[in-house]
């Protein structure tokens, strides 16, 4: 083997060297140097092709398959409820304490874990929207500006919606976790985002937006356009 | 290893595999949604066919041409062929991109070299093995992922030497 023909080999499969590929690396340090140089750029690309995978996507693709068809929001709605409740069940009865920001922090948290809710458009139905406020325990009585992406997530604490819509304000994230308990407002600020959680309809919700102001602005809209059930 | 062609088998093989599936699935769209959609619709489709697996050892890479075909059916668009590109020639990066990091660099490789370099990287699987996923001879996956190996390396020395000349 010819230093050309180790390069060759050395790049189309670097973690498969042939025997001849290897005898001739020991015996051309160029050679050796260019295998670690080659060693070094796969390492860094298998770092940076290992994309966080979401959470549940095992659980997810279980149930898709074993229904033999797409479930639809309004399922994976039931099914996250279903879930939630059983979840925190269990957890309320061991402790019923929380934090003063807890929920608030954990929204900015969901909204910075997932910043593409920001840059792209899905399930943008008003009808959806309306139907998940509707299922959350509160009628909408106005169309709450134009509704980007409406998603059911997994969250710290269970499953939620989280809906991102515009606004005069500009981009503003409304996350509904149902059958949550929460007994008062909180509120905080990090990471650029400041965020607001409200008991509401059956559980509660955060909205999370680039700046303090602009979060009770979309607050006091949410107040106007949506009836929450008590 | 024969398989059963039950529920535990296929669970474990969703288990198992569903990650590297959505990571092929994500750098291929390059969208998170669109990916996991792919996803969930390869694996319905697998458990359709579970019984047509023989081996064990065959699933990874009957998967991924399953995750390869739903993304093609996801795209429903004409994708550029082999033929297209001339092989001989070093896929075009921009070069004014100097600040990008690897991976934005993979996701700016024309498909034809992208894709054999993922099912390498995230896959695992040799040149042979690529070559009876995508549909092409072993010698053509060689010479892509030679060239798209080629091609980050000539971009990161081209930009070493441009911030140096600062």
């Amino acid at each position: 083997m010819n230093c050309l023909d180790f390069h060759r080999e050395k790049l189309a499969d670097p973690r498969r060297l042939s025997a001849a590929g290897r005898a001739h690396a020991q015996s051309c340090a160029a050679c050796a140097a260019f295998a670690r140089s080659v060693d070094d750029a796969e390492n860094e690309l298998e770092r940076s092709l290992a994309t966080p995978v979401p959470d549940g996507l095992a659980d997810r693709v279980l149930l898709h398959a074993g229904g033999a068809r797409r479930l639809t929001w309004r399922v994976w709605g039931l099914a996250a409820m279903l879930v939630l409740a059983l979840a925190l069940g269990l957890a309320n009865r061991e402790d019923p304490a929380e934090p003063a920001q807890e929920y608030a922090r954990l929204a900015i948290e969901h909204v910075a874990m997932e910043p593409e809710s920001l840059t792209t458009v899905r399930n943008a139905d008003p009808a959806a929207f309306r139907s998940v406020i509707e299922s959350f325990g509160g009628t909408l009585k106005a169309p709450l500006e134009s509704i980007r992406y409406v998603r059911l997530c997994p969250l710290e604490e269970g499953m939620g919606w989280h809906v991102v819509f515009d606004t005069s304000e500009g981009l503003a994230t409304l996350i509904l976790v149902p059958d949550k308990p929460l007994r008062s407002t909180q509120t905080a600020s990090t990471k650029g985002w400041s965020a607001l959680v409200r008991p509401a309809g059956n559980g509660y919700y955060a909205i999370v937006t680039a700046s303090s102001a602009a979060t009770a602005r979309v607050d006091r809209l949410m107040s106007e356009r949506i009836d929450w059930k008590t | 290893m024969r398989i059963s062609h039950d529920r535990a088998s296929f669970e474990q093989a969703v288990r198992a595999y569903s990650a590297d599936l959505f990571r092929y699935a994500h750098w291929l769209c390059r969208d998170r949604h669109l990916a996991e959609d792919v996803v969930q619709e390869a694996f319905a489709r697998a458990w359709k066919s579970w019984p047509e697996l023989r081996e064990l050892a065959f699933a990874k890479a009957w998967l991924m041409k399953i995750v390869r075909n739903e993304y093609l059916r996801a795209c429903s668009r004409k994708r550029e062929e082999a033929s297209d590109i001339d092989e001989n020639d070093l896929p075009a990066l921009p070069s004014f991109e100097a600040g990008l990091e690897t991976a934005q660099l993979v996701g700016l490789l024309p498909e034809t070299y992208r894709e054999p370099l993922l099912l390498q990287v995230l896959g695992g699987f040799s040149c042979a093995e690529i070559a009876g996923i995508v549909g092409t001879s072993e010698g053509a996956v060689m010479t892509r992922l030679t060239r798209a190996r080629q091609a980050l390396r000539q971009h990161f020395t081209d930009s070493g030497r441009r911030r140096a000349a600062r």
